[in-house]
């Protein structure tokens, strides 16, 4: 900001400038993508700092000659800013050279043309020379992070694509998003700002040490003293900072988890009569929240007042010495007075400095942290010569030996095996964590096996590439996951070129059509924020609609558990069953009388299939199935 | 703004040190120069060093006393600043507590969350900018002005006029420029809801085979957003070059102004130094305050949010009582069995905003030592019934009484001491299993929580190391589905009550585990009545009394048998969830014991 220019300044001022981008955070994140709440001071330690300004001086690649012209300007502005001051001494001491004379004639004196006009309008000009070259290199850098910004976040886009479910699995939707978004604004922020700043800093202080020494070797020496111990101390203190910002940050996690269990349970702590005891966990954790943040907000705000104010008694020492030296005429009053200009040009920026080194490093923490998301294993890419599927495809699907571990060294499935002919409905059941959703992910290759294989039609799917493959699969989860945007483009979502009675005929199927209807604006309602206003079950048979329109040749289905009423639900298995006609399906069964009535029954169990066979069949097996079966009517 | 002064009144003392703090340390800041120019122009004419010596002093006295004015409004801030914000997240929280279900519900979770976290640290913020970037610049500007007032008259009225166009221009600034922020919000929302779609749906996304068109809105949304946050950074470009621009004009004018003034007698030479130094002070503080503006019209908008928490008049109030009448008399005494705990008399509901009831005009009874149990589908109001007795919801029609007084007429507390809930969704706190499980009753032995472990078929608790004392994570994620819900359960019946709700609470059981626990459980309440709500028709088969809801109304009320051959909603349910032939058997067999 305008504080370059503040040659003469000695104020006090938070240290935190806010930038815009930061304070332009989501007002309300949602809940379940919710970036961490934002800490005031997230001061961290980027691991190889070399490391990433390398890789981030690559990345701006073809930024790079802002960035010259942006070291040109400030080299230039310096100049014209550091000569300021010593032409306003040469001003001054001509003006008071005149004003004396004038005086000793015994009349007023007027500024004219000859008696300082023309050194004003120099100094016009000087000043104008420097504001140039500051709007210059405002004006270039204004896009220069945004611009590197862009490109990193077109690359993490990219990189979603590639990245395996495994990831996505691991990590919090928010943790991702966060890379994204506050990391990357963390560091346009202190391109923005800290770096030109930073740059602009050094040119400043060095300059005006020059022209200090040129003014008073002595009063220089001085003034050094102070800006040693000034610089050591905020040093000191900066790196208290990072202590104390760690300490909040484990004191905003606290809090954070306790409201946010509350929230959730607060039907258990009513129920229970709990309230005040809980009130009472609360005020305790907002307490010592309150405890660390006041002395993180103390030490931080504390800093640059209390160097001001050692600038400030250096000063009067300076004041001192300088007036002695200006009667003993070794100093004129211009010099005195521009060799206090310099002192504060110089030690505004050691007054900021380390606090900008903490930013800095802070910012290319985040920075390394969108890198490491941009390095983060990809799925292996897709055969050079994918094999196809002949079409239309029948849907004969088999596990082959399959192996298959989320970690290397703790293997799920061992070995298995299955087929499901074309046109069979195979109910997979057993346990939470048997490894139901685990065969649907080795089908689909969100993961991808480790050992054997799995055919479509005989053909190997690792063969294939993974966009032929799905294709002929439809998906129906129980977290029914929509777009934003209309209901029609939902459930066209699988084929964009349908037409409005092609989306309307796969509604009626789904049993939906009618609760379209009632929506204020039928087919075009925009559904928005995660699809709240419509409820879990008719999401459910959106996105039954969705896979009825793709008209794929193989289903999976996971069946709703709790979520769905009993007519939806008969809904739902009444839609399912006219789709299943024809098509091999695969069911994640919890309803019994969908696993009495299919083809293939899998019974899983830490990873493997355990049992298969028809209903009847393993019946008469009288081993794991029928125990389950038969426990419903104890 | 009236609920932040309300939070700033307890702290008069840190408001008035803030203030008292900031004008020292100004006055301080801006007497430095003043002194020096004194210093100079003494030093000048007539080289008395004494004198000289003496400004020394007092220039010391202005630099010590505004850093120890600085020092003091930054420890009154800081403390001032955490205790509001430590005030507002407690009100926030304690009027949540207060709130019913329908008062949660119309604000949600993940909006309370953020109004007590993220909300109160941009008020937080706010109050800290405001002191440290505003506050300042009135009395800078008084000091600065009356200072350059008092070296010349003429010098304070081009002070004054400088530092009004410049104000005039700040305003007009942080005007423009807090609306292009709204707009920059927009894309910034847009860029959040786009990343989130493509993270969360990644599943669907690769399953249809869109990530290209996923990637392309994402792009879009990221370029938009790129577009106009360069946009908004030239704004500010333009505002800051103009503001140095107009730094010139001033430090040029003041000396011109200056030198002519000198000359005529009425002002010192060294003076014009200072009077240059009061313009730009005033001026970079009214950039500070431009900056720091921008950053309160999003405080207002989070106290607004907070305020609607805080002043939110819960929509269920105490009733007068505080003990039911007939446990006033004898407490302890073990109640007759068949006495009524429950009784709903033509009780209805509608929720504020709906049209239509959600529950319609429903009449049955629990009586000590029976099983209700209600079924239908989810859509049907199940939840809501027990949500009634429980007071998170009030009848709009009719009555709900417990032990033959109405749910209205009691305490909160008092109703809810005679009832044990274990809710649809098991949620555990933090702490130790053993913290968890006398969460309704503190006094509870160990033997007690054993016991309730196992009526809870919660065995897998022994084979953990600790035991009762073994950890449970926030929420008790640390914990399967099922073994949530069966510590929940265990936690309920730690609890003794005349009531026990089980809201839905066996589904994340196995069938074997479910038909285990429905038998332990039966000897267990056999003093209290039992109200079970469920999906799955096997866990009610043996209820002493079904319940069928259906779209809001009692479609059916009876034993299992009874409701085969009357109840054609229930035969529904039945058929969805049972087989033909164990369909036929059942009915076969209802059909056997209504004829015998």
């Amino acid at each position: 900001m305008a504080q370059e220019k503040d040659q003469n300044m000695m104020t006090e001022t938070p240290q935190n400038a806010p930038a815009p981008a930061r304070y332009a955070d989501p007002a309300e994140p949602a809940p379940s993508g919710a970036p961490e709440p934002e800490a005031e001071q997230e001061l961290e330690v980027p691991q190889n700092a070399r490391a990433v300004i390398a890789r981030l001086w690559r990345e701006s690649r073809g930024e790079h000659w802002r960035f010259a012209v942006v070291l040109v300007c400030v080299a230039c502005y310096t100049v014209a800013q550091i000569s300021a001051p010593a032409y306003s001494a040469h001003l001054i001491d001509l003006l008071w050279g005149n004003i004396q004379a004038a005086h000793a004639r015994g009349e007023l004196f007027t500024i004219g043309w000859e008696t300082g006009g023309r050194e004003l309008l120099t100094f016009v000009g000087i000043w104008t020379v420097a504001w140039a070259f500051y709007t210059v290199q405002s004006f270039t850098m204004a896009s220069f992070a945004e611009r590197l910004n862009l490109k990193l976040r077109h690359r993490i886009g990219e990189k979603l694509n590639r990245l395996p479910l495994k990831y996505y699995d691991a990590h919090k939707p928010g943790d991702v998003m966060s890379r994204a978004t506050n990391d990357l604004d963390k560091v346009s922020e202190v391109l923005q700002r800290g770096l030109l700043s930073m740059l602009m800093a050094v040119g400043s202080v060095t300059g005006a040490a020059i022209m200090m020494v040129r003014l008073n070797l002595t009063l220089s020496l001085v003034f050094l003293c102070f800006a040693v111990i000034a610089v050591t101390g905020t040093r000191l203190v900066a790196k208290r900072t990072l202590v104390l910002a760690a300490e909040q940050q484990r004191a905003v996690g606290i809090l954070n988890g306790h409201v946010e269990e509350a929230y959730s349970g607060r039907i258990v702590i009513k129920a229970f009569n709990q309230e005040e005891a809980s009130s009472a966990r609360i005020h305790e954790a907002t307490q010592q929240l309150a405890d660390t943040m006041r002395r993180t907000d103390f030490v931080t705000n504390v800093v640059a007042p209390m160097v001001r104010c050692l600038v400030r008694l250096s000063q009067v020492v300076l004041a001192l010495m300088g007036t002695s030296i200006l009667m003993a005429g070794g100093l004129t009053i211009g010099t005195l007075q521009a060799f206090f200009q310099y002192v504060n040009t110089a030690s505004e920026p050691l007054t900021q400095f380390s606090l900008t080194i903490n930013q800095l490093q802070s910012a290319l923490a985040a920075v390394e942290r969108v890198f490491g998301v941009l390095d983060e294993p990809e799925i292996e890419p897709d055969p050079e010569v994918p094999v196809h599927v002949a079409e239309p495809v029948s849907g004969r699907v088999a596990f082959e030996h399959v192996r298959f571990g989320y970690d290397a060294d703790r293997p799920l499935m061992t070995d298995v095996n299955f087929v499901a002919e074309p046109g069979q409905k195979v109910a997979i059941v057993g346990a939470t964590g048997a490894g139901k959703t685990t065969l649907i992910n080795l089908l689909m290759r969100f993961y991808e096996i480790d050992g054997g294989r799995i055919t479509l039609d005989g053909v190997d799917t690792h063969a294939m590439t993974r966009s032929e493959l799905r294709s002929h699969f439809g998906m129906v989860l129980q977290d029914a996951w929509l777009r934003e945007g209309t209901i029609a483009e939902n459930i066209a979502y699988g084929c964009p070129g349908a037409t409005r009675d092609e989306v309307m005929q796969a509604a009626k199927t789904a049993q939906v059509d009618f609760f379209v209807r009632t929506m204020p604006k039928g087919y075009d309602t925009l559904l928005e924020n995660d699809a709240e206003n419509i409820s879990q079950g008719q999401r459910q048979l959106l996105t039954i609609a969705r896979v009825l329109l793709a008209n794929p040749a193989i289903l999976i289905l996971d069946e709703a558990t709790s979520s769905v009423d009993t007519r939806t639900e008969r809904s739902i298995v009444q839609a399912m069953e006219a789709l299943t006609q024809g098509r091999t399906s695969f069911v994640i069964a919890h309803r019994l009388s969908t696993i009495v009535d299919a083809d293939l029954i899998l019974v899983m169990d830490h990873g493997n299939i355990i049992e298969q066979g028809t209903h009847d069949e393993l019946l008469a097996q009288g081993g794991a199935y029928a125990e389950l079966y038969n426990s419903q009517f104890a | 703004m009236k609920t932040l002064l309300r939070f700033l009144r307890p702290y008069k003392l840190q408001t008035f040190g803030v203030l008292i703090a900031l004008a020292v340390n100004l006055a301080g800041v801006l007497l430095v120069p003043t002194i020096l120019a004194n210093m100079i122009n003494i030093g000048v004419s007539s080289r008395d060093f004494g004198f000289i010596l003496n400004q020394g002093g007092y220039m010391l006295v202005a630099a010590v006393v505004s850093g120890a004015g600085a020092f003091a409004c930054s420890y009154f801030c800081a403390d001032l600043v955490t205790k509001v914000g430590r005030d507002i997240r407690n009100a926030v929280y304690d009027a949540s507590l207060a709130f019913s279900g329908g008062d949660f519900e119309r604000f949600g979770t993940g909006s309370m969350i953020t109004r007590t976290l993220n909300d109160v640290n941009v008020i937080q913020m706010a109050i800290s900018i405001t002191i440290q970037m505003i506050l300042p610049v009135p009395f800078a500007m008084v000091i600065g002005i009356a200072l350059a007032w008092s070296v010349d008259y003429q010098m304070g009225m081009m002070l004054l006029s400088f530092v009004a166009v410049v104000a005039l221009i700040a305003v007009a600034s942080v005007k423009s420029a807090a609306r292009i922020f709204q707009r920059l919000q927009r894309f910034i929302d847009r860029m959040n809801v786009r990343l989130r779609e493509s993270i969360t749906g990644v599943r669907v996304i690769r399953a249809f085979g869109k990530e290209k068109t996923e990637q392309e809105s994402l792009d879009e949304a990221f370029s938009e957003y790129a577009t106009n946050a360069i946009r908004v950074n030239w704004i500010f470009a333009t505002f800051d070059c103009s503001a140095f621009f107009i730094m010139n004009i001033a430090e040029v004018a003041i000396l011109w102004l200056g030198g002519n003034r000198v000359g005529a007698y009425a002002m010192e030479i060294a003076s014009i130094s200072a009077c240059v130094e009061y313009a730009m002070m005033i001026l970079f503080f009214i950039m500070m305050a431009q900056i720091g503006a921008l950053m309160l019209p999003r405080a207002l908008v989070c106290i607004e949010r907070c305020r609607e928490v805080i002043e939110h008049a819960p929509s269920i109030a105490d009733g007068p009582e505080t003990a039911l009448a007939t446990a006033a008399d004898a407490p302890a005494a073990p109640a007759p069995a068949g006495d009524v705990v429950a009784h709903f008399g033509n009780a209805s509901f509608r929720f504020a905003d709906a049209d239509e009831d959600t529950l319609h005009h429903l009449n049955f009874l629990c009586r000590r030592g029976t099983t209700t149990a209600i079924i239908g589908p989810t859509g049907s109001g199940k939840s809501t019934i027990a949500k009634m007795l429980l007071r998170f919801h009030d009848v709009t029609d009719g009555t709900v009484e417990l032990c033959g007084t109405d749910v209205r007429e009691l305490t909160q507390h008092a109703l809810r001491e005679h009832i044990s809930y274990v809710p649809q969704k098991a949620w555990l706190f933090s702490g130790t299993i053993a913290d968890n499980l006398r969460y309704g009753a503190e006094d509870a032995t160990d033997e007690e929580l054993w016991h309730a472990i196992d009526v809870a078929q919660s065995g897998f608790v022994r084979e953990l190391p600790e035991g009762l004392g073994h950890r449970v994570a926030q929420g008790g994620t640390n914990f399967s589905g099922g073994q949530r819900q069966r510590l929940s359960i265990a936690r309920a019946l730690v609890k003794k009550a005349d009531l026990y709700i089980f809201d839905d609470s066996f589904s994340a059981l196995d069938f074997k585990t479910d038909a285990a626990l429905r038998h332990a459980l039966a000897e267990e309440v056999r003093d209290a009545a039992v109200l079970i709500i469920a999906q799955r028709i096997n866990t009610i088969l043996n209820a002493d009394q079904i319940v069928v809801l259906k779209d809001g109304c009692i479609q059916g009320l009876g034993t299992h048998e009874e409701l085969m051959r009357t109840c054609e909603a229930y035969r529904e349910i039945a058929r969805s969830q049972l087989r033909a032939e164990e369909l036929e058997a059942l009915m076969d067999d209802a059909n056997a014991k209504g004829g015998a």
